[in-house]
C-alpha cells in the first residue's frame, strides 16, 4: 500500500514504514532507548532525504519520549531541578543546531555532517557499549575482581556557579548539566534523535546522579528539547512530515511495548552487548556511503529554489 | 449533475476536433496539427505512485512527429563530490539559472532522420540543447561537465527523458504518445508541444498547456507546512504529545 508523503515528496509502502517503527520500537523498548539514532540512518538507506528524516524523526521522538516521561514523573523519578538546567541546555543548544542545520543544508553540505555526526557517535557509543558489556559479564562471572571507584573527584567540581540538585543528591556546578544539555541539543537537531544515548552516560558518569533518576530527567529533558527541534526544522527548514511521523509513531509504540515485555526477560549484560553490535553495525554502515565511490559523483542539490 | 455530465462532453468535443481534422476537407498545404491529452491535469493525492499521460492527435497529410514537454522553470543547483582524507565530500557547484524540471522528446525516428542539428538547436528540441545559463562566470569547459552531469542526473531521476520510438502514427494521420511522470514529478506548469517537420522543416507547432499539482490531504499538508511553518511546528508537537500520551494510556490498562 503506496502512501505519498506530503513533505519528504516521494511515495513509500505505509505498512514496510508501520514495520520500521515496529521494529526500532521493538529494540528500543528491548534496551530502553529512544530509537531515534536507528531510525534516522533507516529513513536515510530506504530513501527519504536525510534533512526530512532528521526533522521528522525529532518529531516522532517527542511521541515515543512522552509516555515514558508522564511514568517516570508519576514515579517520582524525575530531578526536576536538574532537568530544567538541562532542558535550558536543550533548548540553546537546538536552537544552535537547528540554525547551523539550515546554514549546512544551503551550502550543500547537511547529508555530509548527518553521515559524519553518525559515524563518530553511534562508533564512540557502539565501542563503550560493548567493551563495558563485556567486562560486566566477566565480573559477574568472577565476583572476586576489584569494583571500580564509584566517585572521583576531577576538576570539574571546581567550576563556580554551584546548585544543589536534592532530588539527585548533588552538590555541583550548574554549568555541567548546562554544557551537557547544549551538546545534546545540538546532537539533537543535527541528527534527529533524542540523545539519550550519550545523555544517560553522562548524567551517571559525568554528572554522577544515581541511576534511578537518570532515565526520568533524560526523558523529560527529550520531550522538551525534541519539541524544541520539531517546532523550530518546521520554521526554518519546512522539513518536518506529519504522515511520515505518524505512521513511524504508530509502529513504534506497538513495537516498544512488545520489546519491553521481551527485554525484562533477557540478562542485562547480554542485552547491552547485542545493543552495542547494533549500534556498531549501523555506524559501518553510514561510514560505507562516506568512503565509496559514488557512482556518479554529480548530485542535484535542494531543487525548488524559485 | 453538471460536474458529472462536463469531463464526458468535454471528451466528446476533444474526439469531434479530432475527428473532423480528419475528416474536413483542408486545402492542400496548409499543414496543420491537432493534438490533445488524456488530461490537462496531474493530481498528486495518497496514492499516487506516478502518472502516465497520454497524448494523442491527428496530422494533416505525412511527417515526423516530435513532441516536447518542459516542466515548470526554477534554479537548479548541481554539486560535485571531492574525495578529502578518504571521504567523499560536496565541492564544487554550479547553478542553472531557469532550468526546466522536467524535460522529455519523442519522437517517430531519431531526431538526426528527422532534422538537421542547427535546425533542432533553433528549436531547443532535445534534452542535449536546452538553455542552461549559469549564473558565475566559469569557465566554459567546467560548466559543460556540470550540464552533462545535470542532464545526466535528471535522467537518472526520471524526469529528463527521451523516447525516439515512443510516437506510434496510425495510417499516416492519427498519432499517440505517452507522457510519463515519476513519483517525484514536480508540481506546476507544464508545456506539451507537438511539432510537425516535413523534409526537415519545422511545418506546424501546436501548444497544450498541463498542470501538476498536490490535491486534498497531501496539497492541504504541504501548504499548511509552508504557509503557516510556526502553527505546522505546533501541530505536530501537539499530536506527537497526545499520540505518545494516548499510547501510554492504552498500553497502561491492557
Amino acid at each position: 500500500m503506496q502512501i505519498y508523503l506530503p513533505i519528504a515528496e516521494m511515495s513509500l509502502n505505509a505498512l514496510m514504514l508501520l514495520g520500521l517503527g515496529g521494529m526500532v520500537g521493538f529494540l528500543s523498548g528491548m534496551f530502553g532507548v529512544g530509537g531515534g539514532f536507528l531510525m534516522t540512518p533507516l529513513l536515510i538507506f530506504i530513501g527519504v532525504p536525510p534533512a526530512v528524516a532528521v526533522g521528522t524523526e525529532a518529531n516522532q521522538v517527542v511521541a515515543a519520549s512522552v509516555s515514558g516521561a508522564l511514568a517516570h514523573w508519576r514515579r517520582g523519578n524525575v530531578d526536576i531541578r536538574m532537568g530544567v538546567v538541562l532542558m535550558i541546555g536543550g533548548f540553546i543548544g537546538s536552537t544552535l543546531g537547528v540554525s547551523l542545520f539550515t546554514f549546512l543544508r544551503e551550502i550543500g553540505q547537511i547529508d555530509f555532517v548527518i553521515a559524519v555526526s553518525y559515524v563518530l557517535f553511534l562508533g564512540i557509543v557502539g565501542i563503550l557499549m560493548v567493551v563495558e558489556s563485556v567486562r560486566a559479564w566477566f565480573r559477574s562471572r568472577n565476583p572476586s575482581a576489584p569494583r571500580r571507584k564509584l566517585h572521583h573527584h576531577t576538576w570539574l567540581h571546581g567550576l563556580p556557579f554551584k546548585m544543589r540538585f536534592r532530588r539527585s543528591k548533588l552538590y555541583i556546578s550548574a554549568l555541567l548539566p548546562l554544557g551537557v544539555g547544549v551538546v545534546v541539543g545540538i546532537l539533537a537537531a543535527i541528527m534527529g534523535v533524542g540523545g539519550g544515548f550519550v545523555m544517560v552516560p553522562a548524567m551517571i558518569y559525568l554528572l554522577g546522579m544515581p541511576t534511578s533518576v537518570v532515565v526520568g530527567t533524560s526523558l523529560f529533558q527529550i520531550v522538551f528539547v525534541t519539541a524544541n527541534v520539531t517546532f523550530l526544522q518546521s520554521v526554518n527548514n519546512q522539513t518536518v512530515d506529519i504522515v511520515l511521523a505518524m505512521l513511524l509513531v504508530v509502529g513504534s509504540v506497538i513495537g516498544a511495548q512488545i520489546g519491553a515485555r521481551v527485554g525484562s526477560r533477557l540478562r542485562g549484560e547480554e542485552v547491552r552487548i547485542a545493543l552495542g553490535l547494533i549500534v556498531l553495525a549501523v555506524c559501518a554502515r553510514v561510514a560505507w556511503t562516506l568512503v565509496a565511490t559514488p557512482d556518479d559523483l554529480y548530485s542535484l542539490g535542494i531543487g525548488g529554489a524559485h | 449533475m453538471s460536474r458529472l455530465l462536463s469531463p464526458l462532453s468535454k471528451w466528446v468535443v476533444r474526439w469531434s476536433v479530432v475527428l473532423g481534422a480528419l475528416c474536413a476537407p483542408v486545402p492542400a498545404n496548409a499543414q496543420s496539427i491537432v493534438a490533445d491529452l488524456s488530461t490537462r491535469e496531474v493530481a498528486i493525492s495518497t496514492g499516487f505512485t506516478g502518472a502516465e499521460l497520454l497524448l494523442f492527435g491527428a496530422t494533416e497529410g505525412f511527417g515526423d512527429i516530435v513532441v516536447t514537454v518542459e516542466g515548470p522553470k526554477r534554479d537548479e543547483i548541481i554539486r560535485r563530490k571531492e574525495r578529502v582524507a578518504g571521504i567523499w565530500v560536496n565541492g564544487m557547484s554550479v547553478t542553472f539559472e531557469d532550468a526546466p524540471a522536467y524535460y522529455r522528446t519523442a519522437a517517430s525516428k531519431p531526431l538526426s532522420e528527422i532534422a538537421s542539428p542547427q535546425v533542432l538547436e533553433k528549436l531547443q528540441i532535445g534534452s542535449g540543447r536546452i538553455d542552461l545559463t549559469t549564473r558565475s562566470q566559469g569557465n566554459a569547459e567546467r560548466d559543460l561537465k556540470f550540464r552533462d552531469a545535470f542532464i545526466r542526473s535528471k535522467e537518472r531521476q526520471a524526469l529528463y527523458s527521451e523516447d525516439i520510438s515512443d510516437i506510434k502514427i496510425i495510417r499516416g494521420r492519427l498519432f499517440r504518445s505517452t507522457i510519463p511522470f515519476p513519483v517525484n514529478v514536480p508540481t506546476g506548469t507544464y508545456q506539451v508541444t507537438v511539432h510537425l517537420f516535413k523534409d526537415g522543416r519545422l511545418v506546424s507547432s501546436e501548444k497544450t498547456p498541463l498542470t501538476v499539482r498536490k490535491v486534498g490531504l497531501e496539497a492541504k499538508i504541504y501548504d499548511f507546512a509552508h504557509e503557516h511553518a510556526a502553527w505546522y511546528g505546533m501541530i505536530a508537537i501537539a499530536i506527537a504529545l497526545m499520540a505518545g500520551w494516548l499510547a501510554g494510556v492504552i498500553f497502561r490498562r491492557a
